[in-house]
């Protein structure tokens, strides 16, 4: 590991904002950690940053230990969701300032900030002030401004969450573009699914100041460890045992014999629709998507949420049978503290 | 091995990081002049209040307790206190509505007019009094009718005047806060304008109403110039103070009529810190800001009657500058320029030597304020929170009771302090302490401004803290800290109250004179000296106006570059 956290733990008075975290970081990797407010990303991102103090564990860079740096001493780049330029000081002046500090002299950095901005994609706006330019635009500002000093870690903290969907998407493109051309390891925090999915190598999935799954973003969407991760990384059907016996009982067959309560995942995707008059399940109701449909069906055992892809005959009353191939299911851990908010 | 495991990260930290001691030393300084000018003389005057003979006890307090001229001046500060405070609020609010409520053109006629009284050492309002309605005033001869000025009707006048400024800004921040939005909301929903005046309006500006008055009443009772002035026999607590010590040279006399008058003061203050609070939680972010149409019932019966309360503020201080000119009044009206020849001793020195010491003072202060707002943002809440009260405090205590502490502290040969008595430097401190208050949560504001994630930013591009506080922190607030130079030192020239006991025959300042040449029978000279006085503090104003319209052009034509 390059980066690596261990036993990181955090309070402030009675709360518990990290409860003996441990995550890593690879070289040129690209890590998401996710979760909802208050789940300790952001206290984590903070630790390594060295913006606040760890109450107990470490951190180390390629094995030297960053407890006692200052977060101004271990050479990081930041970009905030607020964007953060300095508002007194010009595009260039905000690009070039960590080399200005480092005594880099005046040709090298006029060099390097008109590359920067070439790299962001924004070459004309070196002598306007942050003022003067649209969010989306400081936030690239932003991440040239932190990518200038050739950081040893880049660490986001949110950073596309206060942009229009729009640039939202653009921007995201753009930072993955930036960390694979440079290979920075890189340390994202956000809240918001889909971008993790798309940007991270690896996702940290975090809820009440731990750990709850880490891996590859197809390992989280499809291989959730709990029903938090389950509900977190998307739409799902979660069904208890039982209620797979009755519309399912094929999946039965792969549960495993683990300790605690089990929950069968299934996303909507993969229900597979056919009409048929004597069928199960009733249509409900169907919302548009453009791409897809999204299908709420009447079962025996509730409402199911299915998606199907290109044309679809079904209509609203239909009845319909429904099928799940075997190994298309995830058998989760039902993690009482899920928050249902996240089934949306 | 198990105590290094129960250890903390942080104390594994260097204990000299360059950054922690900057930190201490920006805290540490400005905390050890709090102490030393603040916080010790205040302990002194308490000791010599309760100081009989060579002992302590509570003789003192019972000798003034008893005295019938201590409870005369008491009753006189509370009632010349209330009915300022219900005067200059009413007058104040009257202003305010018709500044932020009411549409009609020369707003900023009225704005101009209505600081005027801050611009001059308080005792102006009482000359200017003086000269319209005293014995030889220019209304009484014209009406022929002889009035008695002096006295509780003139010096009520004088007070309103000197607190309706501070009225109108805070009722007028008050209201300035309601959302528009509300106001359409309320029209839609049929609410006449009386009615959204009465429901909306007012409730809403209870808290600006609330705090205007207490500090209106503080103003009032511990304001000196004017009672010493146009108060005639009608003692208050601020003169009583004076001639007890330098009447009557009994220090500890007088330090018990300050701990008295201090009472009031500080149960105003801290009544008035929490209607503050309560009207800050009332703030919304993203408010659509009021646009009044023209009304014209409302919009002229207003713009009239602010209009007439500006024309007796021009009235009582342009009589003052019209006076100054004039070669003897009231017999030879003709103007000449013979009272700016000032012929009590030492001319005009005092003059220059109170913008020496209020440049000073301002330099120094706002240096001062702003290393504690930097070195606070960077201490524990627990440490920074008893620290940030103690910065707070000077506003409740009187400017007299102030001056009093520092005689009695720096006049007395126990400590090394003694070296500072008689010299224009402990004038410069006092003048600062006296207004810490107002200038440090000035500057704190502008520190609220500043969001955390700039300093982290410029933290992990590798700034320590001495280069973030130069190259991002002070740009970000320097208008705040022009605000602050340029308060600091209209304050420093024509403050009286707190600086009327340190001044020597060897050093005056400014307002001091004023009231010698008063004293003197010199009228004339003294308003020909507060005309100069006047004159230094508006260039100063218009000077700060430049400087922060330059900063702001400089901003925006940097970006066009």
């Amino acid at each position: 590991m390059y980066l690596t956290v261990r036993d990181a733990t955090k309070t402030y008075g009675q709360f518990t904002a990290l409860d003996r975290v441990s995550i890593g970081i690879e070289k040129g990797e690209f890590v998401c950690l996710l979760g909802p407010s208050g789940c300790g990303k952001t206290t984590l991102l903070r630790l390594i940053a060295g913006l606040a103090e760890l109450d107990g564990g470490e951190i180390t860079l390629e094995g030297a230990n960053l407890s006692e740096l200052p977060a101004r001493k271990r050479g990081f780049g930041i970009v905030f969701q607020s964007y953060s330029l300095f508002p007194n000081m010009t595009v260039a002046e905000n690009i070039g300032y960590g080399l200005k500090i480092r005594g880099t002299a005046r040709g090298d950095i006029a060099a390097r900030v008109a590359e920067l901005l070439e790299l962001v994609k924004l070459p004309q706006v070196a002598q306007k002030l942050p003022g003067q330019l649209s969010g989306g635009q400081q936030q690239r500002i932003a991440l040239a401004r932190a990518i200038a000093v050739n950081p040893r870690v880049l660490l986001l903290d949110e950073p596309l969450s206060a942009l229009d969907a729009k640039v939202r998407a653009e921007l995201r493109d753009e930072i993955r573009h930036v960390q694979r051309s440079l290979g920075i390891p890189t340390l994202m925090v956000t809240h918001d699914q889909e971008e993790a999915l798309a940007l991270a190598d690896k996702i940290i999935c975090m809820n009440h100041g731990i750990v709850v799954q880490a891996g590859t973003p197809e390992d989280l969407y499809h291989r959730p460890a709990t029903r938090f991760v389950a509900e977190f990384m998307g739409i799902s059907n979660l069904l208890r045992p039982e209620e797979v016996s009755v519309l399912f009982p094929d999946l039965l067959a792969s549960r495993p014999a683990a300790k605690g309560a089990q929950l069968a995942c299934i996303r909507p995707e993969q229900i597979d629709l056919t009409p048929a008059e004597d069928g199960a399940a009733r249509v409900r109701n169907i919302s548009f998507l453009g791409n897809l449909r999204r299908l709420e069906v009447e079962s025996p055992i509730g409402l199911l949420t299915v998606e199907t892809h290109g044309s679809n005959p079904c209509r609203t009353g239909q009845r319909v049978a429904l099928s799940v191939a075997p190994d298309a299911c995830t058998w989760v851990l039902d993690d009482a503290s899920a928050p249902k908010a996240a089934q949306a | 091995m198990s105590l290094q495991e129960g250890t903390p990260a942080r104390s594994r930290r260097a204990p000299f990081d360059a950054d922690r001691l900057l930190t201490l030393a920006c805290v540490g300084l400005p905390l050890l002049g709090l102490v030393l000018f603040f916080a010790y003389p205040m302990l002194i005057v308490f000791l010599r209040s309760i100081t009989v003979g060579d002992s302590y006890g509570l003789g003192n307090y019972v000798e003034v307790l008893g005295s019938s001229g201590f409870w005369r001046a008491t009753r006189h500060s509370l009632v010349m206190g209330g009915a300022t405070t219900l005067l200059s609020v009413l007058l104040g609010f009257i202003i305010a509505q018709g500044l932020y409520r009411c549409a009609f053109p020369g707003k900023w006629l009225i704005r101009g007019i209505i600081v005027l009284p801050l611009l001059a050492p308080s005792l102006v309002q009482a000359l200017g009094l003086i000269f319209l309605l005293g014995r030889n005033g220019v209304i009484s001869r014209a009406i022929g009718v002889e009035i008695d000025i002096y006295g509780f009707w003139g010096l009520l006048i004088a007070n309103t005047l000197y607190a309706l400024p501070q009225a109108v800004m805070i009722i007028g921040a008050a209201l300035v806060l309601l959302d528009a939005r509300t106001y359409e909301a309320a029209d839609v929903m049929g609410a006449s304008p009386w009615r959204q005046f009465r429901d909306l309006t007012i409730p809403s500006a209870r808290f600006g109403i609330l705090n205007a008055g207490f500090v209106c009443f503080t103003i009032t009772i511990t304001d000196f110039g004017n009672a010493a002035v146009i108060g005639g026999d009608y003692s208050v607590l601020a003169t009583e103070i004076y001639s007890q010590v330098v009447g009557q040279r009994n220090f500890n006399m007088g330090a018990v009529v300050g701990i008295m008058l201090l009472l009031p003061t500080v149960l105003s203050y801290a009544i008035e810190r929490q209607a503050m609070k309560r009207q800050q939680a009332n703030q919304m972010t993203g408010q659509v800001p009021y646009r009044p149409d023209f009304a014209p019932l409302r919009d002229l019966g207003m713009a009239a009657l602010s209009l007439l309360i500006c024309a007796c503020i021009v009235a009582v201080i342009g009589i003052v500058v019209y006076a100054s000119f004039v070669t003897l009044w009231p017999y030879n009206m003709s103007l000449s320029p013979k009272h700016y020849d000032i012929t009590l001793a030492g001319g005009y020195s005092s003059l220059w030597m109170t913008i020496v010491i209020s440049l000073a003072a301002a330099a120094g202060g706002t240096i001062g304020v702003f290393l504690l707002g930097l070195g606070l943002r960077r201490l524990p809440q627990a440490l920074a929170q008893p620290i940030q009260a103690l910065a707070a405090m000077p506003a409740a205590v009187p400017g007299m009771v102030l001056g009093l502490a520092y005689i009695l502290t720096f006049n007395s040969t126990a400590t090394p302090l003694y070296l500072l008595y008689g010299t224009a430097a402990l004038i410069g401190i006092v003048n600062f302490y006296h207004y810490h208050t107002q200038a440090f949560l000035t500057v704190m504001t502008g520190f609220r401004q500043l969001p955390p994630a700039l300093e982290e930013a410029a933290g992990s591009l590798g700034a320590g803290l001495g280069r973030t506080a130069r190259d991002i922190v002070a740009p970000f607030i320097a208008p705040m800290l022009v605000s602050v130079f340029f308060f600091l030192f209209m304050r420093s020239m024509v403050t009286l109250s707190a600086v009327v006991f340190l001044t020597t025959p060897e050093l005056s300042v400014a307002a001091v004179t004023i009231m010698r040449l008063d004293d003197a029978g010199l009228t004339s000279q003294a308003a020909a000296f507060s005309t100069c006085v006047m004159a230094v503090v508006c260039l100063a104003i218009l000077s700060m106006k430049a400087i922060l319209a330059l900063m702001q052009r400089g901003n925006r034509s940097k970006g066009m570059a």
